[in-house]
């Protein structure tokens, strides 16, 4: 059932050198998508823990993105290979919670892909749509 | 402290490790903290009360919609707060002599009535000042006081009295706590030694009435470019709302007419004015971000939309597409009011489809071309420099020299040399900065 | 000073004139951060990084003795450190400030939500103050500058930045990959506006900077790894020839790596015949005397141009950007070879004549009766018929559909970034733009900077341009190059990572996660455990996040802040149930 009422809340990891800028981007070219998405800035994707994004689900958040310079671009040259292995390895996490797998999403985004960070955000908020909110903790406190 | 207030000593300044940039726009300043940052001192000098430049009065800038104050501000608080930079504001320079290593500076510090190390700002005068005068920061259209600052960022804080208005009431006087007014403040002369001038003083617009067919100064919703700005500024005139002249209606139809005073052989300004194509676009894009749903059609007529530098054709395909804006390529022949409503017809060729046009629009802006500023052509003589026929600066050496004049030890930057956005202008700064360092370091020598 | 008591608290929510406050009611955004917990002082204001703002800052730590403070206002790319600054001159450890994003990340792109935009807002405000709170002061690390620039690119925009930072009295050196110096323009005949031959420019400049001891050139030589930090890069430069490989130590770095000319394979019949050639092969022919067809060794009599090629084309990557100096360059080249011409003509989209003495070029173009033709949306047609060659277009002007047969074609092509852009992107830390040139560190205010403090970009590296505007940039960059050279000693990033001991089980993880080999265990401590070496570490992160017994704290990016903000933000109430 689809629930368009409510604003899904995500928290998106963003690094400070590509996915940040490109968040940046996506406002400097006044492009519109919904408030759902709330930043937590990093130096390099490679920060982000696993249990970041195990706690920001137990918290109730209704998705996670994890973001940074796509793969080979790295400002810190091989951050995002750890990234990207954790993710697997988050995925299937995933199952292991009763989460519903399109909560967590990977986005590669460059400084100049303004128009794709806020494609993300907007895919991922319907998609939230579609599946409700975070059958942990309802979805949390944050409204 | 560097706001160079009256206790400022600068016969102790020595000329070798001293820069004179003259000019505190956005070129300017850049010079001034490029050779400051490298342990020399410079002295900046600024006819207007602020430093700042048009910069300052732009809401804003192409081609990322950047806030020009945002960008702005912190460079005007970093160049007023610099140990090397003293701050000559509402002064000028009368003569130069000398050299490379060596140069005489004669400099008119106009009287501002208000004593700058005693003055804070607070604006606790204003209300009490019984003179009322168009803004010229406003480009006329809103008012101040006889005791102004021109914006409120002004660089440095401290206030202004006019002396063409101000009527001696002295009530201004009686109302300062700190005792900061002294009506009895004269003009003063000082003379200082620099071993390298940087002349970045920037441009005027063209006036565009001199289109008589266009209508500025006979229609009131006929304005132009800068005009525009102020009104979309939330620290202008009508806190940033866009509205009719005539009736204060938002116009819900904008015509912009681009190339007013420029590449035109008549009127004098052959050359090609760089920035207005771009500065047309992103102005055509406030009209539609700010009003939203209220303006339906906003047209640009153009000549040729010279959208060169970088992300600038990204932003003209912009306009375009993502917000609807209309570009037809055809000088307009002329502009005409409708006396009922006020609203303006433009009579224009689309020289693309050869159809011609009777487009109505409830305001149209004229953008016009720019021109070099009063006084440069006494200030190129005074110190020896060449001039183009296009009235900028000249440079010897464009490929190889792009910001040396034809005089050792004086280079020039922004728009002093010819037309150039923001980008250009800085980097155009910090060059002359560069070559200036070098002109200082060795003494004199080139 | 910040203390192991209670945090104190300020948070200043800017309006940015209308930017933020036109969507978001950051009234009601300061009201309700004075209620979070350990905040003494909450409010609004027009323009926080104006000077009345920065006072108000440093006034309130003076007078509340704040430790940590929080402003809301555009994106900290723009002014955190702005904000650092002030909150140091108040006495305050810069690393307690915490910077919101309540404009490019709120209200300029939720502008027509203005309620669920300010409810964003409160929540990122909500998520700093809880990660203020948790902030630690950093010691401040010093670095010294090492007195030498690297200038990768020996054209026209490296020799002018090395001529300028010799002259200035530091030493610089070119690493240029061809044998000889001059980049493009020894190709060229003469440069606009003032007819300057290309070869005595680069000639002045090679002579100047032979003359400059402090100056040295390296030929056939590229920089083919490069590490450190500012002040203090380390170049391995390889001779191509020899293969000789030699490291040198830098303090900073201008990227001057010029472009390509794009070939324009498919367009326009380039190909097909001998006598379709580009601008640059022209001016190249020029260049060694007059330019010849290549089909019979015959000076051309009906010359037609083709601008746009390659350039200006929406969605195809890499060649959406104008490139600036062609219109120019082709109506020079128009009118200058009309003399020895019977017709010339030139066929544009639009004519951007932008420059000092541009304008007067093309009207003298249009003096000498240089043809122009406009063409619309549909590009013209090449076919090429055995020796013969015939274009055809629909002139806009007068819209007819129009047939001619050139006996030359010159192409007005691209630049584009060369092809080792990517490599010299990864090597320096530099990102790119979706034209492909590299990207600068502001595109208004700091067009020479970029991202990576000490690595500077000029001339068509940054950007498509002509002589003037790329020597321009070359003595920008230069300028930003001696700054940092003359202070001898630049501040750095201090957050680096720590480990704690007794945690540490030298596991070794850490050791492979690290891209910079900056952390290692040392056999030499019983036990052994992992130890950072702080002048290596980046402060990327990846090592914290790698430790299985969470031994390893990234300063100003610890877990406990990071849980912090992810708990205020999804669980407000227990946040504010912890008040004060």
């Amino acid at each position: 059932m689809k629930q368009t009422e409510y604003t899904p809340n995500i928290v998106a990891f963003t690094c400070n050198w590509c996915s940040y800028g490109s968040a940046d981007l996506a406002g400097i070219s006044r492009i519109q998508y919904p408030p759902s998405v709330k930043v937590v800035r990093l130096m390099c994707s490679g920060r982000v823990d696993p249990l970041m994004v195990i706690e920001s689900f137990k918290n109730g958040a209704d998705g996670v993105m994890v973001t940074g310079c796509h793969l080979g671009d790295c400002h810190y040259s091989t951050g995002n290979y750890r990234t990207k292995a954790r993710f697997e390895a988050l995925q299937k996490a995933m199952k292991l919670m009763g989460l519903h797998p399109d909560r967590l999403r990977l986005l590669w985004a460059s400084a100049s892909e303004g128009q794709q960070w806020a494609e993300a955000i907007i895919d991922m908020t319907e998609r939230l749509r579609e599946i409700g909110p975070n059958p942990i903790n309802n979805g949390g406190g944050g409204k | 402290m560097t706001v160079a207030g009256d206790k400022t000593d600068f016969s102790s300044m020595v000329p070798t490790e001293t820069a004179l940039v003259i000019g505190g726009g956005v070129a300017g300043l850049q010079a001034a903290l490029d050779i400051a940052d490298q342990n020399f001192q410079v002295v900046l000098v600024e006819k207007t009360p602020s430093i700042g430049g048009v910069m300052a009065m732009l809401d804003k800038t192409f081609p990322t919609l950047d806030c020009s104050a945002c960008i702005l501000t912190p460079r005007l608080s970093e160049v007023s707060r610099h140990p090397n930079i003293n701050l000559l504001t509402y002064s000028e320079v009368l003569g130069v002599s000398g050299e490379a290593g060596d140069f005489r500076v004669k400099i008119l510090r106009k009287a501002r009535k208000v004593i700058e190390d005693k003055c804070s700002g607070c604006g606790e005068c204003v209300p009490h000042c019984p003179v009322q005068v168009k803004n010229e920061f406003d480009q006329n259209l809103g008012y101040r006081k006889a005791i102004y600052i021109a914006f409120p960022q002004n660089t440095p804080l401290v206030y202004t009295i006019d002396t063409d208005n101000c009527i001696k009431c002295e009530l201004c006087v009686k109302s300062c706590d700190r005792e900061a007014i002294d009506l009895s403040m004269e003009d003063e002369e000082i003379e200082i030694g620099v071993g390298a001038i940087v002349i970045a003083t920037g441009y005027e617009l063209f006036d565009v009435s001199q289109y008589r067919r266009l209508g500025y100064g006979r229609y009131r919703n006929v304005i132009n470019a800068l005009e525009y700005e102020r009104l979309i500024n939330a620290s202008g005139p009508t806190g940033g709302n866009l509205l009719r002249l005539s009736d204060g209606k938002i116009p819900r139809s904008i015509g912009f007419i681009q190339c007013v005073g420029a590449r035109d052989v008549q009127k004098g300004v052959p050359y090609c004015s760089r920035v207005c194509c771009m500065y047309g676009v992103k102005n055509a894009i406030m009209a539609k971000e700010l009003q939203h749903e209220n303006v339906k059609n906003v047209t640009v007529y153009y000549a040729d939309i010279r959208a060169y530098g970088k992300g600038f054709e990204e932003f003209y395909q912009m306009a375009k597409r993502r917000f609807g804006i209309r570009f037809i390529r055809g000088r307009v022949a002329e502009v005409v009011e409708d006396p009922k409503t006020k609203d303006v017809i433009v009579y224009a060729e689309n020289t693309q489809t050869s159809e011609f046009l009777k487009e109505k629009h409830e305001m149209v802006v004229l953008c016009p071309g720019i021109l070099p500023p009063k006084g440069l052509k006494q200030l190129a003589d005074e110190l020896g420099l060449g001039l183009g026929t296009d009235g900028f600066i000249s440079v010897e050496h464009p490929a190889s020299n792009p910001v040396d004049t034809r005089i050792p030890g004086v280079y020039v930057a922004g728009c002093a040399e010819s037309p150039k956005d923001i980008p250009d202008s800085v980097a155009a700064g910090s060059a002359a900065a560069m070559r200036a360092s070098i002109t200082l370091s060795r003494g004199g020598a080139s | 000073m910040a203390s192991a008591e209670e945090p104190k608290i300020g948070v200043f929510v800017c309006h940015c004139g209308h930017n933020i406050a036109g969507a978001v009611d950051v009234e009601s955004v300061a009201r309700n951060a004075s209620h979070y917990p350990h905040v003494l002082y909450s409010t609004d204001f027009m323009f926080m990084c104006s000077d009345m703002g920065q006072a108000l800052i440093r006034e309130k730590i003076e007078e509340l003795g704040l430790d940590r403070v929080v402003v809301a206002s555009c994106s900290p790319r723009m002014h955190e450190p702005t904000f650092r600054r002030v909150v140091e001159e108040a006495g305050m450890n810069r690393y307690c400030y915490e910077h919101v994003n309540l404009r490019e990340h709120v209200s300029w792109c939720h502008a027509n939500e203005p309620d669920k935009a300010t409810t964003k807002a409160d929540d990122l405000v909500r998520m700093a103050v809880a990660r203020a709170a948790l902030l630690q002061p950093l010691d401040i690390k010093t670095v010294s500058i090492e007195p030498h620039a690297l200038i990768v690119g020996g054209g026209v925009t490296g020799l002018r930045a090395a001529v300028d930072i010799g002259s200035r009295g530091y030493k610089a050196t070119v690493v240029e990959r061809e044998s000889e110096v001059g980049g493009f323009l020894r190709h060229l005949d003469v440069l606009y506006p003032d007819n300057e031959k290309a070869g005595e420019v680069i000639g002045r400049l090679r002579d100047a900077a032979s003359k400059l001891d402090n100056v040295t050139i390296l030929t056939d030589s590229e920089v083919v790894d490069f590490e450190g930090y500012v002040g203090n890069f380390e170049a391995t430069i390889m001779n191509n020839k020899t293969g000789k490989k030699t490291k040198r130590k830098f303090g900073t770095v201008i990227v001057a790596t010029g472009f390509e000319p794009f070939e324009p394979e498919g367009y326009y019949g380039y190909g097909e015949h001998p006598d379709i050639i580009t601008l640059a092969e022209f001016e190249e022919l020029r260049a060694k005397g007059a330019p010849l067809r290549a089909s019979d060794g015959k000076p051309p009599k009906n010359v037609l141009f083709i601008g746009c090629v390659g350039s200006r084309e929406e969605g195809k990557h890499g060649h959406e950007h104008c490139s600036r100096y062609c219109c120019t360059a082709m109506v020079k080249a128009a009118a200058d070879i009309h003399d020895t011409c019977d017709e010339v003509v030139v066929l544009y989209s639009d004519l951007r004549t932008f420059g000092r003495g541009h304008e007067e070029i093309h009207r003298h173009a249009l003096s000498e009766h240089v043809i122009f033709s406009k063409f619309g949306s549909k590009k013209p047609t090449v076919e090429v018929k055995g020796d013969e060659i015939v274009v055809r277009w629909k002139d806009v002007l007068s819209c007819g559909n129009m047939e001619y047969k050139p006996d030359l074609v010159v192409l007005t092509t691209a630049m584009i970034p060369p092809g080792t852009s990517e490599n010299v992107g990864k090597l320096f830390g530099l990102t790119r733009s979706a034209d492909g040139f590299f990207n600068e560190e502001h595109i208004k205010l700091a067009p020479l900077t970029t991202h990576t403090a000490g690595v500077m970009i000029a001339g068509a590296a940054q950007s498509p341009k002509d002589t003037t505007d790329a020597t321009t940039q070359a003595s920008g960059a230069a300028a930003k190059a001696v700054t940092l050279m003359v202070q001898k000693e630049v501040e750095i990033e201090s957050a680096v990572s720590v480990v704690d001991d007794t945690l540490c089980s030298a596991c070794h993880t850490c050791v492979t996660a690290c891209p910079y080999s900056a952390i290692s265990v040392n056999p030499d401590r019983d036990p052994p455990v992992a130890e950072v070496v702080e002048a290596k570490c980046h402060g990327c992160g990846t090592c914290a996040a790698a430790c299985p017994s969470g031994a390893i704290t990234m300063q100003h990016s610890t877990d406990d802040q990071i849980l912090a903000m992810l708990e205020a933000y999804l669980e407000p109430s227990v946040f504010q149930g912890s008040g004060k």
